[in-house]
């Protein structure tokens, strides 16, 4: 480690450092406690960061979306190449939803307020929510270019010292189909970023500092190095991946995504070239998006232990040709983004996987988002919009089984089925674990579930139809896209789209009526490792917790329960395994 | 003492008031005498099978102390970390689950999103009861309360059959909005009780009547899962005091202050499961009161982690976030959730036990992780070798290594030295008593950084609090803790070790009632409100004994339309009167801009339940004035002239600081720092300047000395090359 340049010994370092966070995820519970939408309360789609005069992420709410985390750096950099830091003024806040400024989608809005301490510009606190809705076609992939997805809003001062601008909600109250909840949801973010900067203020006060720069240097300059030593020990060399997304709805277009990964030094290059074009199909990813989907991976499987800021981004250098799928040029459509983005770190682990098969984890069940947004009118005249996200298994890895139903790569939680239940026209018929879904392995991928909802009818039906953009993750164990085991270990399984017990394509809209009956099924993580020396008591076990069936038991591990007992043959076990290697 | 007190006719259980607390290791009583004040104490080893072995040995070690202490006693209260351990170290009897069919993986599946975003191996508590134990029931009731389907009544039958041949002693149910329509679990229960007649079942509208079914079922599933032990402890419990000739009900410590009934607590064990950590606070909210400070910070350390709370106006913050059996212990989110209101406690992996280690950043970390008992710190001698806080204490000399637990346990200061020189002395090229300082002040630092969040997030400013200190490690800590939060005083209550014990006894009997309203405040029905304020009163009041309720609180909680999180509001006055709802509504928009600033929200606001509480005036232990020294704002002189060296952080050096025994100081002696106070279970350490004055009742009052040029400290460079 070079000499410390700054007057901040390492010891005041880590405990600021500590606080900066703290202060991140105080201003994240203020956001959810004065936010409207279940999006925001339940889903936890959002990010509260904390940057230092010039625009350096310094920390960042412990609970977000992983995608969130390489972007705001960069809309911060944009707020600041838009206003001059002598235009920013105390009690301004500045947003924007722009899809190539921030992140990647209209529905997304960043808000940022600059932070005085007295004269002095000391910071920023950001604040980016996923929003229920922003106008236009709402959540398909049929949109061909942006416009048709809504309201876009460049940057701009939401605030100006203080005082809130009244023209920009009136816009915004005017093209969305449930104003009270993204105006709500809006001013949630305000508040977020005050507590934000409340804390920073008083942390400041208190630390004697003048201002954030030195702290700031010094957290990136450490983490920073942290990331280039580890980066150091694995062997320098290409690494590559490819794959072929199935068919997805609205698109007619073939997506393929070639990585080639590589380790030079203390340094990482990760590359898309090869991969796809822009399609005219709101598939389209911002670079912001693949940048962030594309460092976090490497981050997660090499040191995850340092908290995030801008020094772990500086050792991944992430590039891909202008006007590809990966990066994309206005005004594409980009509604769906996640439908591609979501499959990077799977990638990347599968190219740093060659390097160091330890450090990564089997496909996911969970990848890329299942989601659907579904609008319509109660009988009373409301609008609502509900969300319908459920998840799949997460991949085994060494010594590791997946658990089920978890979020990967992307950080959601389910919204309750009793909060959508009252929120929306929508009635749940079931949702449940599928044994084994789980790829088999020596390591098991965590189980996929079945979840199935109908639009209720009779004194609970909608006024007119329900507008439904349907997303299931399109993986299938025969695709060209199953849900990989790494080192044998067998794919994940369970899945499919239906609607009325027939499989439609995901991705595109549909029109709801009452009756009508939306299954969707998720697929369990991959397995790593042979299942044949997945040791028996583990698959016991998985009998016993109701994870793998008797059948399950024989067929994938060789190992052979009784039924009755649901204790082991020891003896015929001996002799299927035998039999199989 | 005692002796000249006559046993007054026909009134005999009206002397002795005792309260037990189990711990993770040592349960501990304390008995008041509330004819001459007189305390008693004891302590003894936790017996984990069967906690009334530990409860009945140290009833009878005081027994022997005060004769007739049962027949005479007017009240037991009983705080337990029983239903935690029991979840802890699944230890549950068999317990199925009954949800509405196609729903029964909810308690498993949770609610799907990663508590910690980068770790790439993440693991989740494994769920309480297993899949086959999970039955569906066909049933079905909508949002609004309307029945889709009826309860089939032959699904619950058939479960029945399959829950005698497993054996299950408990059943939880939770089926789908039934927080609105309660109607199927009710039906189910008698069904279940016909059935199975000694099982016992937790219903989800009465464990937690509030909608997200995940957060509603694990709630149901913990209280039945640990329902039937419980139940046994608590009646095996209840039988033997009988038997000691106790004649009063016995009363438990609820997780959010309080106290109710064992029959209620045997009925909701849920409510139970955080007593031990309540009882603390209770105990720093008596002494706050005591000694006429309002605002207290609690501050409870011991081996594994230290709790935090901030009391403010003599009260608690409550929480329903509240999590047991984390994978990761200080992660939120990783255990399982129990949404209960217990204390809004702040507990930290900081305690005696914490290991120090360099990371690979080269800063040094102190926790979260903690050598507890086995392997203990390296001067325990018992098998650990990494360094710990108590070893930098006894490096420091804060910590006298023949004088640990009385001297029962001499600890080894050479190994404390060498585990600190080894681990961080050396790689950082250090010395290793400037080693050890910044162990002490990390975890110092770490504790003052958690707690700064905790009460700015309260909106106080620590300037004007209070630290009242307890645990074995907590007074140890707490002057320099106070320091770095900048709190002028610090309160070391007599008998710390044995804190939470008494504060069983200085609680009040409570009770809350509360009723969901969700109506907009401009179109409330005054009269209508203020009548079901009154009937929430009457219920509040009927759940405490006869006439013990002697006043009552009304809170509001409100929220803008839509919002999930409403703010509370006190409510003084008839609600009838249109002038209460306007200050109600003022006071609710002063507050949300106090709390998150200037937003504009102009959305309608809405009173989303009300709550009444009845409470009781807590019982005043009558403290009796300890003899006092003639030599009152005198220094005290040192025990036998003992002296040791002890490092004062700052003037970078080890100095000489007499040593005194705490019990031998008189009421109005003064004792400056630095020096150190032991007793049996703790140590005080006061700072140079910080001046202590032993009050009337044996509290160490301690005056902080101003932090001055001190506040900011340079510490040498921990980086590893």
């Amino acid at each position: 480690m070079t000499t410390d340049p700054s007057s901040l010994d390492p010891f005041q370092t880590q405990v600021l450092w500590q606080r900066l966070i703290a202060i991140c995820d105080e201003a994240a519970t203020s956001l959810v406690r004065t936010a409207y939408s279940s999006v925001v309360r339940d889903y936890h789609d959002y990010c509260c960061g904390l940057f230092d005069a010039d625009g350096n992420l310094l920390a960042h709410s412990t609970k977000t979306t992983a995608g969130f985390i390489g972007i705001i750096p960069e809309v911060m950099r944009h707020f600041l190449r838009r206003y001059d830091q002598r235009d920013i003024k105390p009690g301004d806040v500045m947003i924007t939803n722009d899809p190539w400024l921030a992140s990647g989608h209209l529905l997304d809005i960043s808000a940022a307020t600059p932070v005085f301490d007295g004269p002095n510009l000391v910071g920023f606190a950001l604040c980016v929510v996923h929003h229920l809705d922003m106008g236009g076609r709402m959540a398909t992939t049929e949109s061909k270019d942006m416009y048709e997805e809504g309201l876009k809003v460049p940057i701009l001062k939401l605030y100006r010292r203080g005082r809130i601008d009244d023209q920009v909600i009136d816009i915004l109250r005017a093209n969305v189909r449930v104003p009270d909840k993204v105006i709500g949801d809006l001013k949630a973010q305000v508040a977020a970023n005050n507590v934000c900067a409340r804390g920073l203020l008083k942390m400041i006060g208190e630390s004697g500092l003048t201002g954030l720069g030195d702290l700031g240097a010094e957290i990136v300059r450490r983490s920073e190095a942290s990331l280039r030593a580890k980066i150091m020990q694995l062997a320098d060399g290409v690494y590559t991946n490819h794959v072929t997304l199935p068919p997805i709805g609205g698109c007619p277009d073939k997506i393929e995504i070639r990585v080639a990964l590589t380790i030079r030094g203390d340094e990482i290059i990760v590359d898309y070239a090869g991969s796809s074009g822009q399609v005219s199909a709101a598939l389209n990813v911002p670079f912001n998006m693949t940048r962030s989907y594309s460092t976090y991976p490497i981050k997660l499987a090499l040191d995850p232990d340092v908290p995030n800021n801008d020094g772990c981004l500086a050792p991944i250098k992430v590039t891909c040709p202008e006007g590809t799928l990966l990066n994309c040029r206005p005004p594409a459509a980009t509604w769906g983004r996640t439908i591609i983005a979501h499959n990077l770190p799977e990638i990347v682990f599968g190219a740093l996987a060659k390097a160091a098969p330890e450090k990564v984890v089997a496909g996911s069940g969970s990848t890329p988002l299942s989601a659907m947004y579904v609008h319509g009118r109660k009988q009373n005249g409301r609008a609502f919009i509900g969300v319908v996200a459920h998840l799949g298994g997460l991949g085994a890895g060494q010594g590791y089984d997946g658990p089920s139903c978890t979020s990967f790569p992307f950080n959601v939680s389910n919204i309750p089925i009793e909060v959508t239940e009252n929120d929306a026209a929508i009635l749940y018929l079931r949702k449940e674990l599928v044994p084994d879904s789980g790829g088999p392995g020596e390591f098991r991928g965590g189980l996929g579930q079945e979840v199935e909802f109908s639009i209720p009818d009779g004194g609970h039906a909608p006024d007119g139809p329900v507008t439904a953009g349907v997303r299931g993750s399109g993986r299938h164990p025969d695709s060209t896209y199953p849900v990989f085991g790494r080192l044998g270990g067998g794919v994940g399984r369970n899945e499919g789209l239906l609607l009325n017990h027939q499989p439609i394509s995901h991705g595109a809209q549909q029109q709801l009526r009452p009756g009508d009956r939306v299954t969707i099924r998720l697929p369990g993580g991959g397995g790593y490792g042979d299942p044949l020396r997945r040791h028996v008591d583990a698959v016991v076990r998985d009998v016993q917790r109701g994870h793998v069936s008797i059948k399950g038991a024989v067929d994938d591990y060789g190992v052979a329960i009784e039924p009755e007992t649901l204790n082991l043959d020891e003896e015929q076990t001996t002799t299927n395994r035998r039999k199989r290697t | 003492m005692g002796d000249d007190v006559a046993d007054t006719d026909g009134l005999a259980p009206a002397r002795f008031r005792i309260g037990i607390d189990i711990g993770g290791t040592f349960t501990d009583f304390t008995a008041v005498d509330d004819v001459t004040g007189k305390i008693t104490v004891t302590k003894h080893l936790t017996t984990p099978d069967q906690p009334e072995k530990a409860v009945l040995a140290g009833l009878e070690g005081l027994t022997e102390r005060l004769p007739d202490l049962l027949p005479q006693s007017e009240a037991v209260v009983h705080a337990t970390t029983l239903a935690t351990n029991v979840v802890i170290e699944r230890k549950g009897a068999p317990t199925a689950l009954l949800t509405t069919e196609g729903f029964r993986d909810i308690l498993e599946i949770g609610r799907e999103s990663r508590y910690h975003l980068y770790d790439p191996f993440i693991r989740f508590p494994v769920p309480l009861i297993p899949r086959p134990l999970r039955v569906g029931v066909s049933e079905r009731v909508y949002a609004d309360g309307t029945v889709i389907k009826p309860l089939d009544e032959d699904d619950v039958l058939g479960a029945v059959e399959l829950l005698r041949s497993a054996g299950v002693r408990s059943v939880a149910v939770c089926y789908l909005h039934a927080y609105r329509e309660p109607e199927h679990e009710r039906r189910t229960r008698d069904l279940l009780l016909d059935a199975l007649p000694g099982v016992s079942v937790s219903l989800s509208h009465e464990v937690h009547p509030e909608p997200k079914e995940y957060e509603r079922t694990s709630t149901t599933v913990v209280d039945a899962y640990v329902k039937p032990v419980i139940d046994g402890y608590l009646e095996r419990l209840e039988a033997r005091l009988d038997r000691l000739g106790y004649s009063q009900r016995l009363l438990m410590m609820q997780s959010n202050g309080g106290v109710i009934s064992a029959e209620t607590a045997r009925r909701h064990p849920i409510q139970i499961i955080e007593s031990g950590p309540a009882a603390g606070v209770e105990a720093a909210a008596y002494y706050g009161r005591l000694l006429g400070e309002h605002d207290v910070v609690s501050f409870d350390m011991g081996g594994t982690t230290a709790k935090l709370c901030l009391l403010q106006g003599g009260d608690a913050a409550r929480t329903r976030s509240f999590e047991v059996d984390r994978v990761s212990r200080f992660r939120q989110g990783s255990g399982i959730p129990v949404a209960i209101p217990v204390y809004d406690l702040l507990e930290i992996g900081a305690g005696g036990g914490s290991i120090a280690r360099l990371n690979d950043l080269g800063l040094l970390q102190v926790g979260p992780d903690s050598a507890g008992s086995d392997p203990g710190p390296a001067c325990y001698r018992s098998g650990g070798t990494a360094p710990t806080v108590t070893d930098a204490n006894v490096v420091l000399g804060h910590l006298d290594p023949d004088h640990f637990l009385g001297g029962e346990m001499p600890l080894d200061a050479a190994a404390a030295r060498t585990a600190v020189n080894e681990d961080i002395a050396k790689p950082s090229e250090l010395p290793v008593r400037q080693a050890a300082c910044s162990i002490v002040d990390l975890v110092n630092e770490t504790m003052a950084a958690a707690a700064r969040i905790h009460i700015a997030d309260k909106g106080k400013d620590a300037k004007g609090l209070t630290i009242v200190a307890f645990g074995g490690a907590g007074p140890l800590h707490a002057c320099a803790l106070a320091r770095k939060l900048g709190c002028r005083r610090v309160i070391i209550p007599p008998l710390p070790g044995v804190m939470s014990s008494f504060g069983l006894l200085a609680t009040s009997l409570a009770f809350e009632q509360a009723a969901a309203i969700r109506q907009l405040l401009d179109e409330l029905d005054g009269s209508e409100i203020e009548k079901q304020r009154r009937d929430l009163e009457i219920a509040a009041a009927a759940a405490l004994p006869d006439n013990a309720a002697e006043r009552f609180r009304c809170i509001a909680e409100i929220c803008h339309l839509s919002q999930d999180y409403p703010l509370e509001v006190e409510i003084s006055g008839d609600l009838g009167k249109p002038l209460t709802l306007e200050k109600a509504k003022a006071d609710f928009r002063r507050q949300y801009e106090d709390t998150y600033g200037r937003t504009d929200d102009d959305n309608p606001l809405e009173l989303v339940a009300l709550r009444v509480q009845a409470l009781s005036p807590p019982r005043p232990i009558e403290m009796p004035a300890l003899e006092r020294s003639d030599t009152r704002g005198t220094p005290a002189s040192a025990e036998e002239n003992r002296t040791r060296q002890i490092y004062q952080r700052s003037r970078d050096e080890m100095v000489e600081a007499p040593v005194f025994v705490r019990e031998s100081l008189k009421p109005g002696t003064e004792v400056a720092g630095p020096a150190v106070i032991e007793e049996r279970e703790s140590t005080t350490v006061l700072g140079v300047g910080d001046l202590a004055i032993v009050d009337d009742i044996g509290c160490l009052v301690i005056q902080i000395a101003p932090t001055g040029a001190e506040a900011v400290q340079r510490h040498p460079e921990f980086a590893s090359s």
